[in-house]
């Protein structure tokens, strides 16, 4: 496990995070100011999106490729708007599935949703699974931090 | 040092060699080393019985019988001193850790147990018939497979080996054993994550511990959702005119605040940061959750 901890080495992730980061917000704020400021549902809803896409992204390429959830996020990123056509059709399959199937085993669907959750979690075996969700976990966490002490700054 | 080679040469001092090797390759103190010696007299003298049935087998099938002599040398062992052999072999493992990821190993830990498999099957049928052609045979069959995945056969057992040793009434078979492998790396990875999810620690049953990491998981995804819509509202009253500002500093200063939390203590932040009722209604309701 020391190499995993090394790989992770929080703060030189949390600072790579942080840069990138920063950066996406300061482009979606000019793109922003470009274009006409409107206050309405649709427009805070649509700005809110890009910043989570921005944070996302930014996590996952200060992650870089190396991790299994990092890539599938990355991809699911540029692939945005096929990928949600994707996953749509896959979830109502697999709702279909399990109707039919009926498996009353509780804990696999527990490793469903969290397959569900860790981004590129539905293709790993549940060895991997477990390992990828403890580096995600230590992403997500640190993903937070960042966040928050980002708005803490801004609105002081 | 070959093995192989100097067992071929059939004479008596050999199995000593093959006993000085195993000596060499675990430099540390075996309170077994008679049992080790007498046993290769026994098999030496049974080896050279053999050896006349064998002058004229090609290359491969002597080295298989070298691999099968030490092995068989091994499962004699541990017949012979049952209990503190297997005590000291143990602490042989256990001790060469180090040593085996310095040595080159062309086996793996599946291999291995394919080994210790076939130690039995060999013992097995040794103890049925003492007919040197069929013995002959046995090894041939096993040599052959062995020769192919390790030439060393007496090289310390990987890492993943030693965590897989069946107990007494286990199964031995290389399925079971592979399983309980999983098993164990699972268990291990399940015991890093209760360490990393805050909280977990105590909960017993793979079950709630899966149900703990998917609600810590999803709190996480849930807090990152409303910070981005806290950004997105502080962001578009930030000044454009702002956009120099020293990010360096502005990283260290996020790096203070933050990194004290950061690691397997790291508090529950999503019952701090709880969001007033009406962001809370927007999240709730307003938008699917981004996974």
């Amino acid at each position: 496990m020391a190499v995993h901890r090394l790989s992770l080495n929080p703060s030189s992730y949390k600072t790579r995070f942080t840069q990138r980061f920063l950066r996406a917000l300061m482009k979606i704020n000019k793109n922003k100011n470009r274009s006409s400021t409107s206050s309405s549902f649709q427009e805070i809803r649509r700005g809110r999106r890009r910043i989570k896409i921005a944070a996302d992204g930014s996590m996952a390429s200060a992650v870089g490729s190396k991790r299994a959830w990092s890539r599938a996020m990355l991809y699911k990123l540029r692939t945005r708007t096929r990928h949600q056509a994707w996953v749509r059709k896959i979830s109502t399959a697999a709702k279909r599935k399990r109707d039919v199937g009926n498996k009353p085993e509780e804990e696999l669907s527990r490793t469903d949703d969290l397959r569900r959750l860790v981004p590129g979690g539905e293709a790993m075996d549940f060895c991997s699974l477990l390992e990828e969700t403890a580096h995600y976990i230590k992403c997500l966490t640190t993903q937070a931090h960042v966040m928050q002490s980002i708005a803490d700054f801004y609105s002081t | 040092m070959d093995p192989s080679s100097l067992i071929n040469e059939g004479s008596f001092p050999s199995a000593n060699a093959s006993s000085y090797s195993l000596a060499e390759i675990w430099p540390f103190p075996l309170n077994c080393g008679g049992g080790v010696s007498e046993s290769g007299g026994v098999l030496e003298l049974r080896r050279s019985h053999l050896g006349q049935n064998l002058d004229g087998v090609a290359e491969t099938t002597r080295k298989g019988n070298g691999i099968r002599d030490v092995s068989v040398d091994e499962s004699t062992l541990t017949e012979h001193s049952g209990r503190s052999a297997g005590v000291g072999r143990k602490r042989r493992d256990a001790a060469s850790e180090d040593e085996s990821s310095k040595l080159v190993s062309t086996s793996s830990g599946n291999d291995q147990n394919g080994c210790n498999g076939k130690r039995l099957e060999i013992s097995g049928s040794r103890d049925e018939n003492s007919d040197p052609k069929a013995e002959v045979e046995a090894s041939l069959g096993v040599g052959n497979k062995s020769a192919e995945k390790s030439i060393q056969p007496s090289e310390p057992p990987k890492q993943d080996f030693i965590h897989v040793r069946a107990r007494r009434g286990q199964a031995t078979d290389s399925h079971s054993l592979a399983e309980r492998a999983r098993r164990e790396k699972i268990s291990e990875r399940m015991k890093i994550l209760q360490d990393l999810v805050p909280g977990c620690n105590k909960i017993i049953g793979k079950a709630l511990v899966l149900d703990e990491i998917i609600n810590y998981i999803q709190s996480l995804q849930r807090q990152v959702e409303f910070l981005s819509m806290k950004l997105e509202a502080v962001n578009s009253r930030m000044d454009p005119s702002n956009e120099g500002f020293p990010s360096k500093d502005f990283g260290a200063q996020t790096f203070d605040t933050a990194g004290l939390a950061f690691g397997s203590q790291a508090t529950r932040e999503y019952g701090q940061g709880s969001p007033p009722e009406w962001l809370h209604m927007q999240v709730g309701g307003g938008f699917e959750r981004a996974t």
